[in-house]
């Protein structure tokens, strides 16, 4: 039982979010929220979504229900649970108490795990109009908010929007040499799915670059189809074939990303090119 | 006469102005986990059983594979595409979330929903919807087995739809 609860723990995929420096609280003279926060501190070593570990957030927000921390701590597990009523009021909470520290995961959280496109784009808009500073990644690392934004726009079917805001992005990463894990990806879909496809295979071997995928070899192959090249159409397609059966694909604990494909996908395009 | 009246307002208004604020505080009864499914007979196959007790039903991503699904998901989203007949109305929108536990042998009981709008607010969708995806999860026979040490285990798994005017526009996760 003890060795359950320690794999669940090593495999909840620990949060970036750090406890709150209590001190600080003490500092400033704010008594009640640092009894909150000194009592929220005790939720370390339960799991998320044990009954120890929401009771004592229960008892910390009982002690100053201003505290934002102890509401997103609360709805992580209703987040992961699928529970988008419960999440949604918590959560809430959270960012009405702290804007510029919730709205940002939040607009992130309704992205990756609800698809609500456009609560996140209203989400990481109004967090980019409160602060002077870099909005910052997404929870999991994975993208700068404003690539999950550029992919909310694509998904509401705003694709030249999309397209600028995830090359602006990209351009700022390259000056602070950061790359995304699928940034180029998925701006190589975008301009695949606009018609652009010399620019969809510039991107697209941009990521093969970096982080080579089935995913990226794929839509590579879908733009060679599209010039009419049948030599890499196929080369591209039993490349995609191999990354995949290997392991090498786009990749979320949670819920499958945007752009992601299957090995029916590849398959399917692979019996065309063979009964050509 | 008029302080009785003042303080018979003021115990009438005060838990009121409360309600929102205290409903976390107040839920002192938690299962094991948050989501935990016991098994009612009154509402569940009877002959669904998990393989190693409630206590050791893990939740899908604590596996570390993602979601997954017996083949792959291109089969489920298939199997909702063939089967769900949408029932269009303008008003039929929101998301809907089937959760169920998934045996060591890759089958599945205990379902239960849960439905919003989009401003994830509490409602009701038609009964003809929700049956239905309700049936059609039911009807998958085959779940992935998930494994932990080599050993097949339980776990929770969920299927959320978005409905647009009552028709199926994606399926999560």
């Amino acid at each position: 039982m003890k060795n359950f609860y320690i794999l669940v723990i090593i495999f909840s995929f620990t949060e970036v979010f750090g406890q709150p420096n209590c001190e600080a609280f003490k500092y400033y003279g704010d008594t009640l929220k640092y009894k909150a926060c000194k009592k929220a501190e005790q939720i370390r070593g339960h799991y998320q979504f044990s009954k120890e570990y929401q009771k004592i957030l229960d008892e910390s927000i009982s002690i100053d229900p201003t505290f934002d921390y102890a509401y997103w701590a609360k709805s992580i597990a209703y987040l992961k649970s699928g529970d988008f009523v419960t999440w949604k009021i918590l959560i809430d909470n959270a960012v009405k108490l702290n804007p510029k520290s919730h709205l940002g995961y939040r607009g992130w959280c309704r992205y990756q795990f609800f698809r609500d496109y456009k609560g996140a784009i209203q989400d990481i808009e109004e967090l980019d109009s409160l602060v002077d500073y870099d909005i910052g990644h997404s929870q999991n690392g994975t993208y700068h908010l404003n690539i999950a934004k550029g992919l909310c726009y694509k998904a509401i079917d705003e694709k030249e929007k999309a397209i600028k805001i995830i090359e602006n992005q990209i351009k700022r990463n390259n000056e602070e040499d950061f790359i995304g894990a699928y940034d180029y990806l998925h701006l190589g879909v975008l301009y695949l799915e606009t018609g652009n496809f010399e620019k969809a295979l510039e991107a697209l071997v941009k990521q093969s670059e970096i982080n080579d995928l089935a995913e990226n070899q794929y839509y590579s192959a879908l733009a060679y189809k599209a010039l009419k090249n049948q030599v890499e159409y196929k080369a591209c397609l039993e490349k995609a074939k191999e990354l995949y059966v290997n392991g090498s694909k786009m990749f979320d604990p949670y819920s499958d990303p945007m752009d992601k494909i299957y090995l029916e996908n590849i398959e399917n395009e692979l019996i065309k090119v063979y009964s050509n | 006469m008029k302080k009785v009246v003042i303080i018979i307002i003021a115990l009438i208004f005060i838990p009121l102005g409360c309600k929102t604020e205290s409903k976390f505080e107040n839920k002192k009864e938690y299962l094991r986990w948050v989501g935990d499914i016991e098994q009612n007979n009154e509402i569940d196959n009877s002959n669904f059983k998990v393989c190693n007790g409630d206590e050791k039903i893990f939740q899908y991503f604590n596996l570390g594979e993602g979601p997954r699904y017996n083949k792959e998901k291109t089969t489920i989203l298939e199997t909702f595409k063939v089967k769900y007949k949408p029932i269009k109305s303008k008003i039929q929108n929101g998301l809907i979330r089937i959760r169920f536990v998934v045996n060591c042998e890759g089958k599945a009981g205990r379902f239960r929903t849960l439905q919003s709008d989009y401003d994830y607010k509490e409602i009701e969708f038609d009964k003809r919807i929700v049956s239905q995806l309700i049936e059609i999860t039911k009807e998958i026979d085959n779940w992935e087995i998930l494994f932990r040490d080599e050993m097949p285990v339980d776990y929770y798994f969920y299927l959320i739809f978005k409905i647009s005017d009552g028709r199926i526009t994606e399926i999560l996760p």
